[in-house]
């Protein structure tokens, strides 16, 4: 969980920045979609029913704010009072000792399904089924599955992440004569191959802690070995030591394992905190980009548009003039699908992410009014017409999200084939071991360190599940 | 200094003599009354005492014997977790590491500082600029020393200073080739070139006089030529007598894959230094490229030669060391996790000293200050007609006189540093935190941070309390004393 928390509390002290200057347009923006989304949603209008409700959640400042416009159109049409508090990264902790202390929210938004599950498990939660029905159909599958037990709806998601994207400078690619970015592995690697000949390091790498290394070598593994290993995998059904994984390592090994491909080599990766490996690619004005592309989530957006707003989403900046590498003139930012291998093409469409899901503490109708409306469209609409926001939920329009790449990254969460959670965000408390393990293969990513590291991580897992 | 804050605890424990003395006098009536009398007083002390610090002590004790959510009593099995998972023994061994180096550097430093205060004109300016670092936050601190040594010599400064010293000896070339960071000499080859000798490249083939030879070079900086003025690359006419040619990037954007033959959109590489080599590994000439890369050899005679393109062009000097990275300054080649974790010295343990130093030595510098200056002018006096040298003095005289306030800051850094926090958690990047850890930022991370283990961080918790008790002990004593 550490390594959602942190993403996404990084990706949302980003946003923050963004989000500001959005905002000041909120109340324009919330009168055109308010009435637009209503029109499109009629099943969620319980009306009047008066008094309040209780709801935490990890989103501050900012993005408070957005949330606060998003749940607008409830508060009005309900009369229901929305109590709500911001807790980051405390959510956890906070959430654990309030259901000690006998005074939990009545809603309150995870960033895990992996708590939802315990709570179920507690008996903390309260089974959705019967009070979501049908609006459950506004999820994939494979997001529902995350917070099922028993056969028991537990939540209704809100927000999504999509981390199946690789971010790349427009110019750069340009620079390099690559015209369309790559859709195979292999592709990647004889595309990164064209970018370092022309005299640009092809990636910078984000370490940090270790969070997006194992970013990158989940979606790695869910490429290479599919979404059924990747979960199985996840509850230790498979032993770290199944050759898939050693697979997974080798694959990732053709990038990581190349100090040539990476900005400032070993070293310089290992120096790369997040986001400074993201201003590598897009420079605050004044500097240059290092290097031509990145890998995490879509949360990079955030970084991106912080660091200059003149950057803008698509291969072609506002109006039409050619993409710049210097962000002072007219910078772009893209992303391309994570490519599986040519052999594994049967998993290209599948997407690992992460999300924020609601779950009820207290049945009061209330509560119960807010989490249909969450598990409808009309407030996922509002954010990501807000920008910032990318919704889990196959209801909220394209055409809510404010431009082509936005609108593009959210097609990918919504359509994926199969969907996985960040596997280190399932795994529990040997989270760290993970990260620490990406670490020490970015230092060494030899055959017979990889056979160390994974030995590890086995003796781990078995120690956490008990298998 | 010492002296000033004696008085005060002095009369708090003269107090329950008095107290026992008036009971002894007057019978247990009158004596609870003045009990209760007194409890009144103490009891909203006693109230913020119990909530503050003796519940949370004993809740932690307990919750150390819990399990991650505190609902399971689980015996020492938390305990056992500390002292057998590797991660915790990192802690302990970089608090071991500060809390043997650490103190005693301050308060020698601070030693040095306040002795030298005291002689130099502007003495007071010096206190200042050396005590300022104590007003500012750990935080903002930490985050500038992580600016300071960070690995790229444009942004850190200490990798910067050394880079410029550097450049005098071991000046960087033209093309700066970094192979630290995994690039290669030899990968620069594209068209006619293999590597040389010693980092340089050399023509496949070799040539005489008459020829054109034609040097294909990819991977070259698009920024860097741009620097030297590149323009677009020209093939030379032949030239009679002598060895003409080019070199160019072998990289053309609008054709990526196309090698080999000189395209419209692909540049000269100017300011190459070349050499060229006759078939005994002599030098027959050399020459420096024109920004349209190209190049020639007068006169060069009979024979067959190769054109080189010297190692200098790519030197890339100094580029920094990782000052806050884990490379251990003790070998730990072919020890096992658990070994290594307990006997390796990483260097961002060594830079976060250097910047906490920065921090509290002018606080050590300002105590030990007012320790130099309350001493009894009177022995100094004494041991001066007797015909003392300075340094006996120094170490004879002054040093006894001034142990009670090196002790006091010694102990006072020692109890700081077993605390030791947010220096490491701001200064050390992400990926050397879990080697920078130690035991009161890994009870922070492992309780509060991701799903939260209670009962692992109030293990260390505890653990903490009973390591800081001797110190604090002591302290408290001295004080008293």
């Amino acid at each position: 969980m550490a390594s959602a928390s942190y993403e996404m509390e990084e990706a949302r002290r980003m946003k923050q920045v963004r989000l500001a200057s959005v905002l000041a347009a909120a109340t324009a923006a919330l009168l055109g979609i308010g009435a637009c989304s209503s029109s499109t949603n009629a099943t969620s209008s319980p009306g009047a029913i008066g008094g309040s409700v209780t709801l935490w959640g990890v989103w501050q400042g900012a993005e408070q704010q957005a949330f606060a416009a998003a749940l607008q159109p409830f508060e009005s049409e309900t009369g229901i009072t929305v109590d709500y508090t911001g807790k980051g990264n405390a959510i956890h902790t906070a959430l654990q000792s309030a259901i000690q202390g006998g005074s939990p929210p009545d809603v309150s938004l995870l960033p895990d399904p992996g708590t939802v599950l315990t709570l179920a498990k507690q008996g903390t939660i309260k089974d959705l089924t019967g009070i979501v029905g049908n609006l459950s159909s506004n999820y994939g599958p494979a997001w529902n599955q995350l917070i099922t037990s028993n056969g028991k709806l537990y939540g209704v998601w809100f927000r999504g992440a999509n981390k199946n994207t690789i971010w790349y400078n427009p110019a750069e690619f340009a620079a390099a004569g690559i015209t369309s970015p790559p859709t195979t592995w292999e592709q990647l690697i004889q595309d990164a191959g064209t970018i370092k000949a022309a005299g640009i390091p092809p990636f910078s790498l984000c370490t940090d802690i270790g969070w997006p290394v194992a970013d990158f070598w989940q979606n790695t593994y869910l490429k290479t070995a599919g979404a059924a290993k990747y979960n199985a995998l996840s509850t230790h059904d498979i032993k770290w030591t199944d050759p898939t994984v050693t697979t997974a390592f080798t694959t990732l090994r053709q990038v990581i394992g190349q100090p040539s491909l990476l900005y400032g080599g070993i070293q310089g990766s290992l120096s790369n905190d997040w986001p400074v490996c993201v201003d590598r690619v897009f420079p605050k004005p004044g500097a240059q980009p290092q290097a031509a592309m990145v890998f995490e989530g879509d949360y990079v957006v955030g970084e991106v548009k912080g660091n200059s707003v003149n950057y803008a989403p698509g291969t072609t900046a506002s109006g039409g003039a050619a993409c710049t590498a210097d962000p002072s003139k007219t910078p772009c930012y893209n992303f391309f699908d994570f490519p599986a291998p040519a052999a594994n093409s049967a998993n290209s469409g599948a997407v690992q992410g992460a999300g924020d899901v609601a779950v009820l503490l207290k049945n009061t109708p209330q509560a119960e009014a807010l989490i249909k409306y969450l598990a409808g469209p009309q407030g996922g609409a509002i954010w990501a017409h807000l920008g910032g926001f990318t919704s889990p939920n196959n209801k909220v329009p394209v055409t809510a999200y404010p431009d082509p790449v936005t609108q593009g990254d959210a097609k990918a969460l919504v359509n994926a084939t199969a969907f996985v959670y960040s596997l280190d965000d399932l795994v529990g408390t040997w989270e760290p071991d993970i990260f620490k393990a990406m670490l020490d293969f970015v230092r060494d990513p030899s055959d017979s360190s990889i056979a160390s590291i994974e030995a590890t991580l086995d003796q781990k897992a078995t120690l956490a599940t008990g298998h | 200094m010492a002296r000033r804050t004696g008085s005060p605890l002095t009369f708090l424990s003269a107090r329950p003599r008095r107290t026992r003395a008036v009971d002894g006098g007057n019978g247990l009536g009158r004596g609870w009354r003045i009990h209760l009398g007194s409890f009144a007083f103490l009891a909203p002390g006693l109230v913020w005492l119990l909530t503050i610090a003796v519940y949370p002590l004993v809740a932690t004790i307990r919750n150390s014997f819990y399990d991650s959510t505190s609902t399971n009593y689980v015996g020492i099995t938390n305990y056992r977790a500390v002292f057998s998972t590797a991660s915790i023994l990192v802690t302990f061994r970089n608090n071991v590491i500060w809390v043997l180096v650490f103190p005693f550097l301050v308060t020698f430093v601070g030693l040095g500082y306040a002795v030298l205060a005291e002689r130099i004109r502007w003495s007071t300016a010096f206190k200042t600029v050396v005590f300022m670092p104590i007003v500012f936050s750990a935080t903002a601190s930490g985050l500038v020393w992580r600016t300071i040594f960070d690995l790229d010599p444009h942004v850190g400064i200490v990798n910067a200073t050394i880079q410029t010293a550097s450049s005098w000896v071991d000046p960087p070339g033209l093309y700066p080739i970094d192979t630290s960071a995994g690039q290669s000499v030899a990968a620069l080859a594209s068209t006619g070139v293999v590597a040389g000798p010693s980092d340089s490249l050399q023509t496949a083939s070799t040539v005489q006089a008459g020829d054109v030879a034609e040097l294909g070079l990819t991977g070259m900086r698009p920024a860097a030529l741009q620097l030297a003025g590149a323009e677009k690359a020209v093939v030379p006419d032949p030239f009679l007598g002598s060895v003409s040619g080019l070199v160019w990037r072998d990289f053309s954007p609008s054709n990526p894959s196309a090698k080999g033959q000189v395209l419209a959109d692909e540049d000269g590489i100017p300011g190459l230094r070349l050499s060229l080599i006759r078939s005994d590994g002599s030098i027959a000439g050399s020459t420096t490229t024109d920004k349209h890369g190209g190049f020639r050899f007068d006169r060069v005679g009979g024979g067959r030669f190769r054109v080189q393109i010297d190692a200098r062009n790519f030197g890339s000097g100094f580029t920094g060391i990782f000052w806050l990275g884990t490379r251990s300054l003790t070998p730990t080649n072919g020890l096992n996790q658990t070994a290594q974790a307990i006997l390796s010295v990483p260097l961002v343990d060594l830079s976060m000293i250097v910047a906490y130093l920065w921090i509290w030595a002018g606080f050590a510098m300002v105590v030990i200050g007012a320790g130099l200056a309350a001493l009894d002018r009177e022995v100094l006096e004494a041991a001066r007609i007797d015909g003392a040298s300075e340094w006996q003095m120094f170490r004879r005289v002054t040093m006894p006189m001034l142990s009670p306030v090196l002790v006091v800051v010694l102990m006072t850094m020692l109890i700081s540093v077993l605390k030791i926090f947010d220096i490491i958690l701001n200064m050390a990047p992400g990926s050397s935190q879990e080697d920078a850890n130690t035991l009161a930022l890994g009870m922070y991370n492992y309780g509060f941070t991701g799903l939260g283990d209670w009962g692992l961080a109030s293990a260390i918790a505890v653990i903490l309390l009973i390591l800081v008790i001797p110190a604090m002990a002591f302290n408290l004593r001295r004080i008293r004393g």
